[in-house]
């Protein structure tokens, strides 16, 4: 921890406990997965940074999406994300999740993740190896910092435009709606 | 004097739980040759987990938590930390009884969420307290055998006046029964079955998130601060070390070297558990409670036979 972010401290502890602690959970779906256990074992140790895996959503508020997101398990992702507390912050792992990647012609595969939930950010490549997840996480930090990671504030405001894509996927979705907004 | 311990000594508890709780990812980090988080990590955790939002699930859920959160504090106030000692009635008894509403507040809590990672936790919780709570007693039963009394600070001074409780040889067996049974009161390694975020996805913890969270985090460190400050304090003669604070005895220097003197003993007793808890798997119930009903208690009862074969 730097010395000269100390005044930073004291003028919102919160955020910056956000920033240096990140609790992730991970969404094992594609290859990405490979790269996360040399990246918070003794090879790159994310421990340093205060990255710890936790095995529930409900302690979490980073999550990262490893890889491509086939149509059955968006349900879990976007479930998963509901259940994680505000603030919670959501990175997306890999090509796939941004455009498709390889599957760009698959027809059970979510091709923009962004329509579905809310992404913070993206880490391209095909896989990105643990030195770009770190570089993410700096990114992340930056995003902070600057009140730009609000993707649990725009989830909230435009739910309405989140569920009906949703919806729009899977037709009826089997949970209530997380939040009762009246907007559009 | 009275009044400030019994403000001084739970927040010491916190204070230096949460530090221990940083000590020991570090020095996991550094056996696992990691550079590991600062020691300040746990901190910086309880901090975002205030500053996050809370999903409830019904008053039992938010009272549980609250229940075992006062539960440790209460069982801090009769610790003699050194001579800090705000309650010095009731004694091991008192003790005995309330060491109890940490795990079951924590149940009531686990229980109410009607999660299943959650229930099975709370079931391990529960058999696992009741697994060490048989060799734990007859350690507390031949420590109030062997010194003819139930009171903490009447244990200490004995061992001040007659060298540490570990050191004679009526009191070993029951000493070494305690550090057997050390990690299943802490919950760690061999005895992490409770949490287990492999399995169980964290247990009974599992639905906490937010500001329920970080209270588990407070209670967790003084639950620890608890099981180790009792070893010290009735095997390892609490905080004096060989008659060195004699010379400066009834000021208030003595007072706060008496603390340092007893926080330095629990950090060794730390240490040692986490080499234990860095490198060895974790039990499966049934292995655990095997475990902990034949050897520990075997060591303690021979130890109690002993001790009331002497007296």
């Amino acid at each position: 921890m730097d010395r000269n972010q100390i005044s930073k401290w004291f003028k919102n502890p919160g955020k910056m406990a956000h920033k240096y602690s990140f609790h992730a959970v991970y969404f094992c779906t594609g290859c990405g997965i490979i790269e996360i256990p040399p990246s918070i074992t003794t090879r790159w140790d994310a421990e340093r940074f205060g990255i710890i895996p936790v095995a529930t959503p409900r302690h979490a508020n980073l999550f990262l999406i490893t890889g491509y997101v086939s149509t059955k398990t968006l349900k879990a992702i976007i479930r998963t994300y509901e259940q994680m507390p505000e603030p919670k912050y959501t990175v997306a792992f890999g090509s796939c999740p941004i455009n498709g990647g390889m599957y760009y012609d698959s027809y059970n595969t979510i091709k923009q993740l962004d329509k579905y939930i809310p992404i913070d950010g993206y880490i391209a490549g095909c896989m990105p190896r643990p030195e770009a997840v770190f570089i993410g996480v700096t990114h992340l930090w930056k995003l902070i910092d600057m009140d730009k990671a609000d993707g649990y504030k725009r989830y909230r405001e435009d739910y309405a435009l989140y569920r009906a894509n949703q919806e729009q996927l899977f037709g009826e979705l089997d949970w209530p709606p997380l939040f009762k907004n009246e907007k559009n | 004097m009275d009044i400030i311990a019994l403000f001084i000594s739970p927040l010491l508890a916190i204070i230096t739980g949460m530090f221990f709780l940083g000590i020991s990812r570090k020095i996991t980090a550094r056996i696992h040759w990691r550079y590991g988080p600062p020691l300040i990590q746990p901190f910086i955790d309880v901090i975002r987990f205030f500053s996050q939002m809370s999903i409830s699930h019904g008053r039992f859920f938010d009272f549980g938590i609250i229940l075992s959160l006062t539960g440790s504090f209460v069982l801090v106030l009769f610790l003699p930390i050194g001579e800090l000692c705000p309650l010095t009635s009731g004694g091991l008894i008192a003790f005995i009884y309330l060491m109890l509403l940490g795990p079951f507040g924590i149940a009531l809590s686990g229980g109410a969420a009607a999660n299943p990672n959650s229930s099975i936790g709370v079931s391990r919780k529960l058999l696992l307290a009741l697994a060490y709570e048989v060799p734990l007693l007859l350690v507390l039963l031949a420590v109030m055998t062997h010194y003819g009394t139930i009171s903490f600070v009447d244990i200490v001074k004995i061992q001040a006046s007659s060298g540490w409780a570990m050191s004679s040889w009526a009191l070993i067996l029951p000493g070494i029964a305690y550090f057997l049974i050390l990690p299943a009161i802490l919950g760690v390694r061999p005895f992490e079955i409770v949490m287990a975020p492999q399995e169980i996805s964290s247990g009974p913890i599992a639905e906490f998130g937010g500001k329920h969270l970080a209270f588990y985090t407070l209670q967790h460190a003084m639950h620890m601060f608890v099981g180790l400050a009792l070893f010290v304090d009735i095997f390892l003669g609490g905080g004096t070390l060989f008659g060195l604070l004699n010379p400066i005895a009834g000021t208030v220097w003595a007072v706060i070297a008496g603390v340092i003197i007893f926080l330095c003993k629990m950090l060794v007793v730390l240490i040692i558990g986490l080499f234990i808890n860095a490198v060895y798997p974790r039990f499966r119930i049934e292995q655990a409670i095997q475990y902990l009903w034949k050897w520990p208690t075997l060591i303690a009862f021979v130890g109690l036979v002993i001790v009331a074969i002497i007296n």
